[in-house]
C-alpha cells in the first residue's frame, strides 16, 4: 500500500521474553516518525530490526517495495542507516575517516573525490568541520554523536534510524540538529524518511510528522502529533501527568509529575 | 553525486568543501610517505643484516657494494651471502610480514588491542604438534626433515578449525572467540606438559629450542615457499580492511549499518591470519611479540585506517625481526641468541616507550 516503508506483523523475541509483537505500520516518503516508549519497550529492538542487526522472528519488511528481510547487509546499507545510541572504540580513526566509512556502500575500494566532498559537507552541515581531523576518542559525547550522525548523512540513504540522536547534545545542538534532519528528510528531491526512537516529547512533538507510541511491545497509538500525544495517552504510557497545549500551530508539551502506580489502571 | 541528491547540504559545497577534501588527500599521501620511508629503512637493516657474520672478508661496506651490484664476489663471498645469511635475512623478513599482518587483522576483527596471531590458540597447537613429534615421534608427514614442521602446521589449524565449527555452530561474538582460544590454548598446554613429563632430556631441550623461535639456518626453498604463500595472502587481507575499518571502529552493530557481515568477515580474517600465522611458526617455533608490538607501532605512526595500517604493520614486522635477529646473532657472537628472545628484550621496552609516549597523540 505504502510506497516508501511498509512493516507488517513484525516480532521478535529473545529466548522466553517477547519485546516486539505483531507491529504493523506504514511510513510514507519525507515523514520523520518518533518512536516514545518507556525503557524497556523496544524502540531500539525495532530499529535494529529495521536494519537486520536483529532478525525479526516473524514478519515482513518492505522499504520500497523491496523486501528489507532478503537483502544482504551490503544492499540494506545502501538504502538504510543506523545511528546506535552511542559508539565507543578501541580503535578510533579521525573523524572524516568514521564518516568516510558512510560511503563504504557505495565504493569500491578505492575513494574518489566525489566521496570526499560528500564527507566534507557533511561535516560541515552539521558543523563538525573544524575537528574533521581531530580523533574520535577525543572528542565529547555530544560531538561523537553528530560524527556518527554525519555518517549516516553521508551514506545518503532512503531510510534513517536513529537511536537517540540527540541524548548527548547541548540543548542548542539538539534544536539545531533535530532541524537538520527535518530539512534532510523534509528535502522533497530525495525523498528520504526517518525513524527516530526518542525519550524528550516535547522534541517529537515539536519535529514529528508522526508519533507511534510503543507499549510493552506493541503500538498502543500511531498517527500524527497531535492525536497521539494526549493527556490520556501519555498517562497511560509513560505514567506522567502532562499539560499539552497548542503554540502557534505546534504542540508543546510539559511534564507536571509523575503518577502514583495505581492511577495507570484506576479508569 | 551529491549534487543531484540535494539535502540542504548542498550550498555548502564550494571552496570550504574542497579544502577539507585536498586535506584528506594530502595526509594520505603524507601518511604513504612514512610507509615508503619504513620500506627504505627496512631494506637499509637488511643489507646491514647480510653484512654481519663470522666471515673476516665480508663486513658491511664489501657485502654492501656486492649486493648492489658495485663488486664482484668471489665464490666464496657469493656462497656466504647468498646460501647463508640471504635465507635467513629472507625468513626474518617473511616472518615479521605475516605475523604483523596476521596480529593487525586480528586486532581488527576482534576489536581488541590486546589480541596477537597467538591469542587464538593458534601457538599453542603448533607446539602440541612440535611436542608430538619430538617426544612421541608421531608425524603427520613422512618426510623427516618437516617432521615439526608439519605437525606444528596441522595442529594450528585444526585449533582454529575447532574454534570456528564453535563459532558456527552458535554465533559467538568477538570475546567468546578470545576465550574459547584461551580455554584451548589451557588444554593444549596440559597435553604439553604431560608429554614433557615424560620426555627424555635430549626431547625437552629440544621442544625448548623450537619454542624459543629462532631463524637458524633456514632452508631457501623452505623460505621462498612460505614467502610466496605470506605474499600471495596479502591482497586479501588489503581487500577487507573497509570491513575491519568499520569493525575496528564501532563493532558489530556499526560494522551492519555500513554494510558488514560481521560474523561472516570474522571468520574468514580469522582463518586467514591464522594460515599465515601457522605458516610462519611451524618453521620458526613460537614468535609471538612481533604480531603484536608492529600493529601497534604502526597505529602510533600512520592512525587505525587499515588501507594503511595493513602495509604499515607488514613493513614495521619485517623491520622489528631483520633488527632483533641482527642484534641476537652480533651481541655476543658467536652465540646466537634466538629471535624471539630478542625480538622481547629490545621491543618490549620500545614498545612500552612509545605507548607512554602517544598518550594524547593526534593521528
Amino acid at each position: 500500500m505504502s510506497d516508501f516503508l511498509a512493516v507488517h506483523d513484525l516480532s521478535f523475541s529473545w529466548p522466553g521474553r517477547t519485546v516486539l509483537e505483531e507491529l504493523n505500520f506504514e511510513v510514507g516518503p519525507n515523514q520523520l516518525v518518533s518512536v516514545l516508549g518507556v525503557n524497556g519497550a523496544g524502540k531500539t529492538t525495532l530499529l535494529k530490526c529495521i536494519n537486520r542487526i536483529l532478525s525479526p522472528s516473524s514478519g515482513s519488511i518492505h522499504l520500497l517495495s523491496s523486501d528489507v528481510l532478503s537483502m544482504t547487509i551490503m544492499d540494506v546499507a545502501r538504502q538504510v542507516a543506523y545511528v546506535p545510541q552511542s559508539v565507543g572504540t578501541n580503535f578510533p580513526m579521525n573523524v572524516f575517516d568514521v564518516v568516510l566509512l558512510g560511503r563504504r556502500p557505495h565504493l569500491q575500494w578505492f575513494v574518489g573525490d566525489g566521496d570526499r566532498d560528500k564527507v566534507s559537507e557533511c561535516l560541515h552541515f552539521l558543523d563538525i568541520n573544524d575537528f574533521a581531523f581531530r580523533r574520535y576518542d577525543q572528542l565529547s559525547g555530544g560531538e561523537r554523536q553528530r560524527v556518527v550522525l554525519a555518517k549516516a548523512l553521508a551514506q545518503e540513504p532512503k531510510l534513517y534510524l536513529l537511536d537517540e540522536p540527540t541524548s548527548d547534545l547541548d540543548l542548542k545542538h539538539q534544536i539545531t540538529t533535530m532541524e537538520k534532519i527535518r530539512s534532510v528528510v523534509g528535502d522533497q528531491t530525495a525523498p528520504s524518511s526517518a525513524i527516530i526512537a526518542i525519550h524528550d516529547i516535547d522534541v517529537a512533538a515539536r519535529f514529528s510528522d508522526k508519533i507511534m507510541l510503543l507499549h510493552d511491545g506493541k503500538i498502543r497509538a500511531y498517527g500524527p502529533p497531535k492525536e497521539v500525544l494526549t493527556v490520556e495517552l501519555i498517562a497511560e504510557v509513560f505514567g506522567v501527568e502532562a499539560e499539552v497545549r497548542e503554540d502557534s500551530g505546534s504542540l508543546r508539551i510539559t511534564i507536571q509529575a509523575a503518577l502514583k502506580n495505581e492511577e495507570g489502571d484506576g479508569e | 553525486m551529491s549534487n543531484e541528491q540535494g539535502h540542504s547540504l548542498v550550498h555548502h559545497r564550494g571552496e570550504t568543501v574542497t579544502s577539507l577534501s585536498v586535506q584528506h588527500q594530502e595526509r594520505g599521501r603524507s601518511q604513504l610517505g612514512k610507509i615508503g620511508l619504513m620500506c627504505m629503512l627496512t631494506a637499509l637493516v637488511s643489507l646491514v643484516a647480510l653484512g654481519q657474520g663470522s666471515s673476516s672478508q665480508l663486513d658491511v661496506f664489501t657485502t654492501a657494494r656486492i649486493v648492489l651490484g658495485l663488486d664482484d664476489a668471489t665464490s666464496v663471498q657469493s656462497a656466504i651471502i647468498w646460501e647463508l645469511r640471504l635465507p635467513r635475512v629472507l625468513m626474518a623478513i617473511v616472518g615479521g610480514v605475516g605475523l604483523a599482518t596476521a596480529g593487525a587483522l586480528m586486532q581488527g576483527c576482534l576489536g581488541n588491542p590486546l589480541v596477537s596471531p597467538l591469542t587464538l590458540g593458534v601457538a599453542s597447537g603448533a607446539a602440541l604438534g612440535a611436542a608430538l613429534a619430538i617426544v612421541v615421534g608421531f608425524s603427520i608427514t613422512s618426510i623427516g626433515a618437516f617432521a615439526i614442521a608439519g605437525n606444528a602446521f596441522v595442529f594450528s589449524l585444526l585449533v582454529v578449525f575447532i574454534i570456528i565449527q564453535l563459532g558456527r555452530y552458535r554465533s559467538i561474538s568477538a570475546e567468546s572467540y578470545i576465550l574459547v582460544g584461551i580455554a584451548i590454548t589451557f588444554i593444549a598446554g596440559a597435553v604439553v606438559s604431560t608429554l614433557q613429563f615424560f620426555a627424555t632430556d635430549a626431547q625437552l631441550s629440544q621442544l625448548a629450542h623450537w619454542s624459543f623461535g629462532s631463524l637458524s639456518r633456514p632452508d631457501m626453498a623452505v623460505v621462498l615457499a612460505v614467502g610466496i604463500c605470506i605474499v600471495a595472502l596479502l591482497p586479501q587481507a588489503m581487500m577487507w580492511s573497509w570491513d575491519l575499518n568499520a569493525l575496528a571502529m564501532g563493532g558489530d552493530d556499526f560494522a551492519i549499518s555500513t554494510g558488514v557481515n560481521p560474523m561472516r568477515i570474522r571468520r574468514n580474517i580469522l582463518v586467514l591470519s591464522a594460515l599465515m600465522t601457522s605458516l610462519i611458526i611451524a618453521f620458526t617455533g613460537m614468535i609471538g611479540f612481533v604480531g603484536l608490538a608492529a600493529p601497534h607501532m604502526s597505529r602510533l605512526i600512520i592512525g587505525n585506517d587499515y588501507r594503511k595500517l595493513l602495509p604499515a604493520s607488514a613493513v614495521c614486522g619485517a623491520f622489528l625481526m631483520v633488527f632483533a635477529d641482527t642484534i641476537g646473532r652480533t651481541l655476543f657472537a658467536p652465540i646466537v641468541i634466538p629471535v624471539g628472545i630478542m625480538l622481547a628484550v629490545i621491543g618490549g621496552p620500545v614498545f612500552m616507550y612509545l605507548l607512554l609516549q602517544s598518550k594524547g597523540v593526534q593521528r
